[in-house]
C-alpha cells in the first residue's frame, strides 16, 4: 500500500518548485501522511489514490482552446481561471472586485490540500468593496493535473456571490481548493454547477471560515462526472453565524459523487442547515457523508441535516452516513437520511390524469429536486440549474 | 359504454376479483355497493390501470374496444376518470402546473389544440364554481396538507376539467360532512349527461341521496351478488351487509 501510494507521488516530485517554502513544507508534510489508503475511512467508497493510480496521466498537457461564448451573458465580473492560472485578458472585472494573484500560501493539512498547496501555479484571491454584482467564475481545466486555488475574502459587511462553473476535460485529475473568509457580518453565497466530462477526476475543497453575524451559503449541483469527490467543510468559528449547505446531484452513467461534509460549530447561538437530495439512475454512486460537530463552547446551536435519495435503477448505489458529535448539552440537533424509490402511488395518479409514464416520474422528481435551488441568488442561475434538472430528468 | 366479462384480478396472489359482470351505458348512473374487503376498491383500481393488480382473467370493453393491456395514461385519453378514495400528496407539484399538463397531454392525443395558459385559466375559473373550491388551494402543492373534503373536492375538480366519458368515484363520500357531500354530489351531478356513466363505489347509502342511481349492485367476495334499482341500497341501509351474506351463505 505504502509502494502503492509512493509511486504516485514519485511521478510527480520531478515537477515540485522546491525554490517555495510552503511548497516545500506541503510536499513533506504530504509525504508523511499519504494520499488515502484502501483502508482510509473517509475514502471508503472512493478508492481514489488507486483511481488515479490507474487513470490519471499527470504528464498529459494538452492546452485547449476555451470557448469564450459562455461568458459575459450576464452583468457582472467574469473570471476566467486556465489550469489554475488567472486569465487577465479574457477576464471582465466589475469596479469594486479585486482579483491579485499570489504566492500560494498554507492551507488545511489533509492530503489532498496539502497536494494543492505543493503544486498550485498561484493563489487567486478576490476581494470586493462596497456593493457588487455577482462574480462568475469560469475554470478551465484541460491539462492532465490541475490544482487551482482561489480565496475569497469577505470584508466586514460585504455581501458576495459567486457562480462558478468548469470545464474539464477528459482524463484530466483535476484538485481544486476554494476557501472563503467571511469577516464580521459579511455575506457569501457560492454555488456551483458540476457538469463534468464522463472521463474526468475531480477532488473538490472548499472550505469556509464565518466570523461573527457572517452568512454563508453553498449551492453545488452535481450532474455528471467520472469521479467527483467533493470536501466541504464550514467552521463556524463564531457567535451568530448562519451555515447552509444545499446540495443535489443527478446522476446516471458510471458517475460517482462523493460529497464529503463537515459544519463544525465552535461558539454559541449558531445556526447551520444542510439539505442534499439524489436522484440516482443506471450505474451511478452516490455518497454522502455529514458530520456535524458542536464544540463545548458551542451552546445554543441548532443544527439540523437532512439527506434524501431516490433511487431509479436497481444497479445503482448510495452509502449515506450522517456523523454527529456533541460535546455542548444546551443545543437543538437533528439529522434524517432516507433511500427509496419513487413512489408508484403518486406515478399512477398522475398517469391516471393522461400524463405519460415518462412526464410523471419528471414532474415528481423535478418537484424534489427543485428545493435544493431554493437559495441561488442569481436568477439565470437559478433558471439554468432548472432547466439542467429538467433536461436530465426528462 | 363499458362491458365487462368474467373479470379476475389478484394482487400479490391474492384473488381480489372472481367473475364480475357489468354493463354500464351512456347515461346511467350505477352504484356498487359491498361491505369492506369486498373488491370495490380493487375493481375501481382495476378500470383505472393500476399496474400493481394482475388481471388473471376476463375482458374489460370501453366503447367496444378492450382497455385491459392499455396503460392508465391511455385509459384517461380514452375518457376514464377515477377519483381517488385516498388522493395521493405530491410535494412540489402544483395543482394548477399539474392539471394543465394532464389536460394538455389528453388534448394532444386526441389532436386538439392544446390550451395556452390565458385559455386554460378561464376554463379553471368556470369550473371552480362548480365545486367551490379556492384558488389559493390549487396553487399550492398538489393535496399536500388539504383537508379530507378539500382533497375530495379537488378530485371532482379534475373531473371537470378533464371531462370524462365515464367517471369512477372511489368512496368519494368517506369521511365528507354533510355539506362537503352536497358540494361534491352537486358537481357530479352537474357534469352528468346523456354521453357520461358514472360508477359510483360506495360503502354508505348516504351518498346516493344526493346522487340517484339508476342501479345499485352489491359486490361481495369479489362478486356482484344481487343488482336492483336505488331501493336495493335503502333495504342495505336498512338490514347491513349482514343480510346480503346469509343470502349468499344459502344459495351456496
Amino acid at each position: 500500500m505504502i509502494k502503492e501510494q509512493s509511486i504516485l507521488l514519485d511521478k510527480l516530485e520531478n515537477s515540485l518548485d522546491s525554490s517555495s517554502k510552503v511548497k516545500k513544507e506541503a510536499w513533506e508534510m504530504l509525504q508523511e501522511v499519504g494520499l488515502p489508503s484502501q483502508k482510509s475511512e473517509s475514502y471508503k467508497y472512493t478508492q481514489i489514490t488507486s483511481i488515479l493510480e490507474k487513470k490519471a496521466d499527470f504528464d498529459l498537457v494538452e492546452q485547449k482552446t476555451f470557448d469564450k461564448k459562455e461568458l459575459y451573458k450576464t452583468s457582472g465580473s467574469h473570471l476566467v481561471v486556465i489550469n489554475g492560472v488567472f486569465s487577465k485578458p479574457d477576464s471582465l472585472v466589475e469596479s469594486g472586485v479585486f482579483v491579485d494573484t499570489e504566492e500560494v500560501t498554507e492551507g488545511k493539512h489533509d492530503p489532498f490540500s496539502l497536494l494543492n498547496t505543493a503544486f498550485s501555479p498561484e493563489e487567486i484571491t478576490i476581494k470586493t468593496k462596497g456593493e457588487v454584482s455577482p462574480i462568475f467564475l469560469y475554470q478551465v481545466n484541460s491539462v492532465g493535473f490541475s490544482n487551482p486555488r482561489i480565496k475569497v475574502s469577505a470584508g466586514k459587511s460585504q455581501e458576495i456571490s459567486i457562480v462558478e462553473k468548469s470545464i474539464n476535460e477528459s482524463n484530466t485529475f483535476c484538485n481544486s481548493y476554494i476557501s472563503f473568509d467571511l469577516d464580521e457580518n459579511s455575506k457569501i453565497n457560492y454555488s456551483k454547477i458540476q457538469a463534468y466530462n464522463e472521463d474526468s477526476l475531480v477532488h473538490e475543497t472548499i472550505f469556509a471560515e464565518q466570523l461573527r453575524d457572517s452568512r454563508f451559503y453553498s449551492n453545488i449541483f452535481t450532474f455528471s462526472g467520472g469521479l467527483v469527490r467533493n470536501n466541504i467543510t464550514i467552521n463556524l468559528a463564531d457567535e451568530n453565524c448562519v451555515g447552509y449547505m444545499n446540495g443535489l446531484y443527478i446522476l446516471d452513467g458510471k458517475s460517482h459523487v462523493d460529497n464529503n461534509t463537515s459544519v463544525d460549530h465552535l461558539k454559541p447561538n449558531s445556526y447551520s442547515n444542510e439539505l442534499y437530495k439524489g436522484i440516482l439512475d443506471e450505474k451511478s454512486t452516490g455518497i454522502f457523508n455529514g458530520k456535524i460537530y458542536v464544540r463545548p463552547d458551542a451552546q445554543k446551536t441548532n443544527a439540523f441535516q437532512t439527506n434524501n435519495n431516490i433511487l431509479l435503477s436497481e444497479n445503482a448505489s448510495i452509502h449515506t452516513k450522517p456523523q454527529l458529535e456533541i460535546w455542548a448539552d444546551d443545543v437543538k440537533c437533528s439529522h434524517g437520511c432516507t433511500s427509496g424509490q419513487l413512489d408508484e402511488d403518486a406515478i399512477f395518479y398522475l398517469r391516471s390524469r393522461g400524463i405519460s409514464e415518462k412526464n410523471a416520474k419528471a414532474m415528481i422528481l423535478n418537484a424534489y429536486a427543485a428545493e435544493t435551488a431554493s437559495y441561488i441568488p442569481v436568477k439565470e442561475l437559478k433558471e439554468e440549474v432548472e432547466h439542467l434538472i429538467s433536461n436530465k430528468l426528462i | 359504454m363499458l362491458t365487462i366479462k368474467n373479470l379476475h384480478a389478484s394482487i400479490e396472489d391474492k384473488q381480489i376479483l372472481k367473475g364480475i359482470n357489468l354493463e354500464v351505458k351512456a347515461g346511467e348512473v350505477h352504484a356498487i355497493m359491498g361491505p369492506n374487503g369486498s373488491g370495490k376498491s380493487t375493481l375501481a383500481s382495476v378500470l383505472a390501470g393500476k399496474e400493481s393488480y394482475e388481471v388473471t382473467d376476463g375482458e374489460v370493453l370501453f366503447e367496444e374496444k378492450d382497455i385491459l393491456d392499455l396503460s392508465p395514461e391511455d385509459r384517461a385519453r380514452l375518457g376514464i376518470f377515477l377519483a381517488f378514495q385516498y388522493p395521493i400528496e405530491i410535494p412540489g407539484v402544483t395543482t394548477t402546473n399539474f392539471l394543465k399538463t394532464a389536460l394538455n397531454q389528453v388534448r394532444e392525443s386526441r389532436g386538439e389544440k392544446t390550451l395556452d395558459a390565458v385559455n386554460f385559466l378561464k376554463m379553471m375559473k368556470e369550473k371552480m364554481k362548480l365545486v367551490e373550491i379556492d384558488q389559493s388551494l390549487l396553487s399550492r402543492s398538489l393535496n399536500e396538507g388539504f383537508s379530507g373534503g378539500e382533497k375530495k373536492r379537488n378530485e371532482i375538480f379534475q373531473m371537470a376539467m378533464l371531462e370524462p366519458k365515464l367517471s369512477i368515484l372511489d368512496e368519494t363520500d368517506s369521511g365528507l360532512d354533510i355539506d362537503a357531500l352536497k358540494i361534491v354530489a352537486n358537481g357530479v351531478n352537474t357534469l352528468k349527461s346523456s354521453t357520461t356513466a358514472t360508477i359510483v363505489v360506495t360503502h354508505y347509502q348516504r351518498l346516493l341521496d344526493y346522487i340517484v342511481p339508476d342501479f345499485v349492485h352489491v359486490l361481495y367476495n369479489g362478486k356482484i351478488v344481487k343488482s336492483g334499482d336505488k331501493t336495493l341500497a335503502l333495504e342495505l341501509e336498512e338490514k347491513g351487509y349482514d343480510w346480503i351474506k346469509t343470502d349468499v351463505a344459502e344459495v351456496v
